[in-house]
């Protein structure tokens, strides 16, 4: 995968930036990690969050004075997190941590003045094993004490000055910063920092040659190994400077520049998304003391944060959320799968798991898009050989039957030559509702000028949402050279999902959807509307067709029909699970993404694509279809079951034959439909429906059976167990043969593997037509 | 490749070819270019090779799937 394409969907999901707290405090102390372990009364790792980020926390967090404040997020809605409230409590009531030495390094620098900007620079420098030493007038840290006297408590100092002798920083008393002695101190050291935050260093700059001071970012003068700052500025402010001069030291000791690699340690303002539009107001809590704030009163105004974070897509869509993380972290993920050689490829399952519906990228605020991410992926997983054949080896089967001159047909309205139009009602539809469809396109037939003919086929979109463009570019040839012959009609199409196959992959067509061509004629005369109020779900596929979406509402008007649209509906609607063929590659996943509608209403639901129709009411929902409103069939249509993959299948032969012999006169060639020759309880049924083999899989081993001999016999029970391997799954049957010549299964079950003496011919499936050929080679 | 209770067992079973018991005897298994050898019921006679559903759908599907991430 090209590295360009990681990189633009890591810009855009927000997730892993810092919270405005962070961003804008001059140390970038994480105060939502603080914040939490604050409110959950865990102390000692809020203590440690604070050593972290803070040098000499015991000190600083008493001087903090809440520079974050103002860009609290929290500010937005009442009041920002009082921060130094908390740290303040934080630092009075649990244990310093321990600051570990590195070995002596061997390095020295000598720091003039004792103010907050020296003490935190000696402590950083000599955390790495660096010899400081301090040269100060009158007690050390005396200006700071009394600059800063009724924000520090008794120790607070003398613990810092502790720590700073446990680093092994020497302190040296003078009684003056003379000219002369700035000219030694210029002389005896190559490395020295000026903290001109102690007035004793006040108007000093000229005795050290020096007309400005530091850098505002690196500290550094204009003379090397000279660094000087921390006037002027809050204690926090102060605090950074000497930890900022602790990084140009490091730098110009090691004989890098000390601009380089600089990024993020001013203020920033933080690209991190966070949703207020939940956040109540809460008032702030006072400490009954400000200057001894008790644990109690700190954690509950640390439960005031609200914890900043983006989610966006991870709350609305359940495979984000399934995988613990989110898109920053998943593109990573699976950029670095698809990268392997050797090992296990752990993110297969998730990148064939993702429905490729763009609902993240249309709740994101920077349209991070996963799906698109993922879709890229499959195609460098089928071209590297890397996709897994049981993904969507069944999918795409199914669609080649579809497409087979078995099942397709396209023929003109009858008495026509030429036909403007044909109705193109996708391969799901007629499966579904094969009497509706039929309907359909009488209907369409008697109203629409210039003739309708009938084009039935699968667009072919699994085939894309497999990854396989080779395959997907050879179906949709096929469907492009039919249109050719059929007179280039304009098409119409019922499902949206082929209307983004079309406009995609066969731009050439002119389409038109099923729903736009409705609005401009009259309603059927059996059209009828139910009681009640209907849920709207809107399709995935239709995601950027707000006039689509219009349609079937104006439909649904016109038909009387009250209806209600879902808490995410139109653009930003959730997948009903088939999308991206997530149902086929992961069950599990897929049917998790199917219940995600569960929680939206108590409605019975209102779909104008057959596949959601079908999804959502095999996962528990009432859902119906438009068709059930225009061309009424059963009392309740909202219950009617999905087909399963072989009623799908019969359904599709049997629509074909209906359709033929009632529009067209005639009498279907192709054989087929042949009376069942097994029958089988509902158990089995489900087992097959799960298992997802077909019941002319079943047919195929029993007849191969019968004709050339059975593998396995169970001479105590009477049953025959036979197995078989047309294509690259082996079937097993148990069956036990009655007398009329009848046989009654009792299981049938599957695996990929081969195992010897298993006969069967094991030939190429579509999915070795493009990709991953389990013999280890391609065809 | 073993089920749970270990062995892989064909009780009551037998070829139906050749009406003899089958035995445990090494099999080569092959998925995704892999190889490997494995302890399944087979006729001793023409070598066919039993999987019970169990096996099919426990370990046999187990491994499949580490192949296929492979």
């Amino acid at each position: 995968m090209e590295q360009a394409l990681l990189h633009d969907l890591e810009s855009r999901c927000t997730q892993e930036e810092a919270p405005a707290c962070r961003s804008m405090c001059p140390l970038h102390v994480d105060g939502r990690d603080f914040a939490r372990f604050m409110g959950e009364g865990r102390f000692d790792e809020a203590r440690a969050v604070l050593e972290r980020f803070m040098p000499l926390a015991g000190l600083c967090a008493f001087l903090c004075q809440g520079e974050c404040m103002p860009h609290c997020r929290r500010a937005e809605t009442d009041t920002g997190v009082n921060l130094p409230m908390l740290e303040r409590a934080c630092a009075l009531h649990s244990r310093p941590g321990k600051a570990m030495p590195l070995p002596a390094s061997g390095k020295s620098a000598t720091l003039a003045g004792s103010g907050l900007s020296s003490l935190c620079l000696a402590f950083e420098l000599g955390k790495k094993g660096c010899k400081v030493k301090i040269v100060h007038t009158g007690e050390a840290g005396q200006a700071l004490a009394a600059r800063a006297s009724d924000l520090l408590p008794r120790g607070a100092l003398s613990g810092a000055m502790e720590r700073l002798l446990a680093l092994r920083v020497s302190f040296e008393r003078v009684d003056d910063f003379s000219p002369d002695l700035c000219a030694t101190l210029l002389r005896e050291n190559k490395i020295l920092y000026l903290g001109l935050d102690d007035p004793a260093l006040d108007f000093r700059l000229s005795a050290f040659g020096l007309e400005h001071p530091g850098d505002p970012l690196t500290l550094e003068t204009a003379i090397p190994g000279i660094f000087a700052g921390g006037a002027g500025i809050s204690f926090i402010k102060a605090a950074a400077a000497g930890r900022r001069a602790a990084g140009s030291i490091t730098r110009f000791m090691q004989g890098v520049s000390p601009s380089s690699a600089r990024a993020g340690e001013e203020v920033y303002p933080t690209k991190l998304f966070t949703d207020l539009s939940r956040v109540l107001p809460v008032p702030p809590v006072e400490a009954a003391d400000p200057k001894t704030p008790t644990l109690a009163e700190a954690a509950a105004e640390a439960a005031r944060c609200i914890q900043c974070s983006c989610l966006a897509c991870v709350e609305k869509c359940a495979w984000m959320a399934r995988y613990g993380a989110y898109p920053k972290r998943y593109a990573r993920e699976i950029y670095n799968t698809l990268a392997m050689k050797v090992g296990h490829r752990r993110a297969n399952a998730q990148i064939n798991s993702c429905t490729l519906c763009g609902l993240c990228a249309a709740v994101c605020p920077n349209g991070a898009d996963m799906g698109r991410f993922c879709a890229e992926a499959r195609k460098e997983m089928v071209s590297s050989r890397h996709m897994p054949a049981s993904a969507h080896e069944f999918a795409l089967e199914d669609m080649v039957y579809s497409n087979s001159p078995e099942v397709a047909f396209y023929r003109h309205q009858p008495g026509h030559e030429r036909c403007r139009y044909a109705l193109f009602p996708g391969c799901r539809l007629p499966a579904s509702l094969p009497e509706q469809t039929g309907k359909l396109y009488a209907f369409l037939a008697r109203n629409l000028e210039g003739g309708v003919g009938f084009f039935f086929r699968c667009c072919s979109m699994p085939a894309k949402w497999s990854g396989r463009p080779l395959l997907t570019a050879s179906c949709a040839a096929g469907l492009r050279e039919t249109w050719e012959e059929a007179g280039r009609p304009e098409l119409i199409l019922a499902c949206p999902a082929c209307a983004l196959f079309f406009s995609a992959e066969l731009a050439e067509i002119p389409i038109k959807s099923l729903w736009e061509t409705l609005a401009a004629l009259p309603l059927p005369d059996t059209a009828r509307a139910l009681d009640g109020v209907l849920a709207l779900h809107d399709p995935c596929t239709a995601r950027d067709r707000p006039d689509l979406a219009e349609a079937a509402r104006s439909l649904a008007l016109r038909l009387g029909q009250k209806t209600e649209d879902l808490p995410l509906s139109r653009g930003f609607t959730r997948c009903c699970g088939y999308g991206g063929l997530s149902l086929f590659a992961n069950p599990e996943v897929g049917a998790e993404i199917s219940r995600s509608r569960l929680g939206d209403t108590d409605k019975d639901l209102l779909c104008w694509c057959v596949m959601c129709r079908e999804s959502l009411r095999s996962a528990g929902m009432r859902a119906l279809h438009f068709l059930d409103l225009l061309f009424p069939g059963e009392k309740d249509p909202a219950v009617r079951p999905a087909p399963g993959i072989s009623t799908r299948q019969e359904n599709a032969l049997a629509f074909r034959r209906a359709m033929l012999q009632n529009f067209w006169n005639e009498e279907d060639e192709v054989a087929g439909m042949e009376p069942a020759i097994f029958s089988m309880d509902g158990e089995v049924a489900e087992k097959l429906e799960a298992r997802r083999i077909l019941r002319s899989d079943v047919e195929k081993v029993l007849l191969h059976s019968k004709e050339k001999g059975a593998q396995f016999r169970n001479p105590q029970s009477g049953r025959i167990l036979s197995c078989l391997r047309p294509k690259q799954v082996t079937f097993w049957v148990e069956y036990s043969e009655n007398a009329d010549g009848s046989f009654t299964v009792h299981n049938a079950y599957c695996h990929r593997m081969r195992v010897p003496g298993t006969p069967g011919e094991g030939l190429p499936t579509a999915v070795i037509l493009e990709g991953f050929d389990p013999q280890g080679g391609r065809v | 490749m073993k089920s749970e209770s270990g062995d892989v067992r064909a009780e009551g079973w037998i070829c139906a070819k050749c009406g003899v018991a089958l035995e445990l005897l090494p099999a080569d298994a092959t998925y995704m270019g892999s190889s490997f050898q494995v302890d399944l019921p087979r006729c001793p006679v023409c070598g066919l090779t039993f999987i019970p559903p169990d096996l099919a759908e426990g370990k046999m599907l187990e491994v499949e799937k580490l192949l296929e991430d492979k």
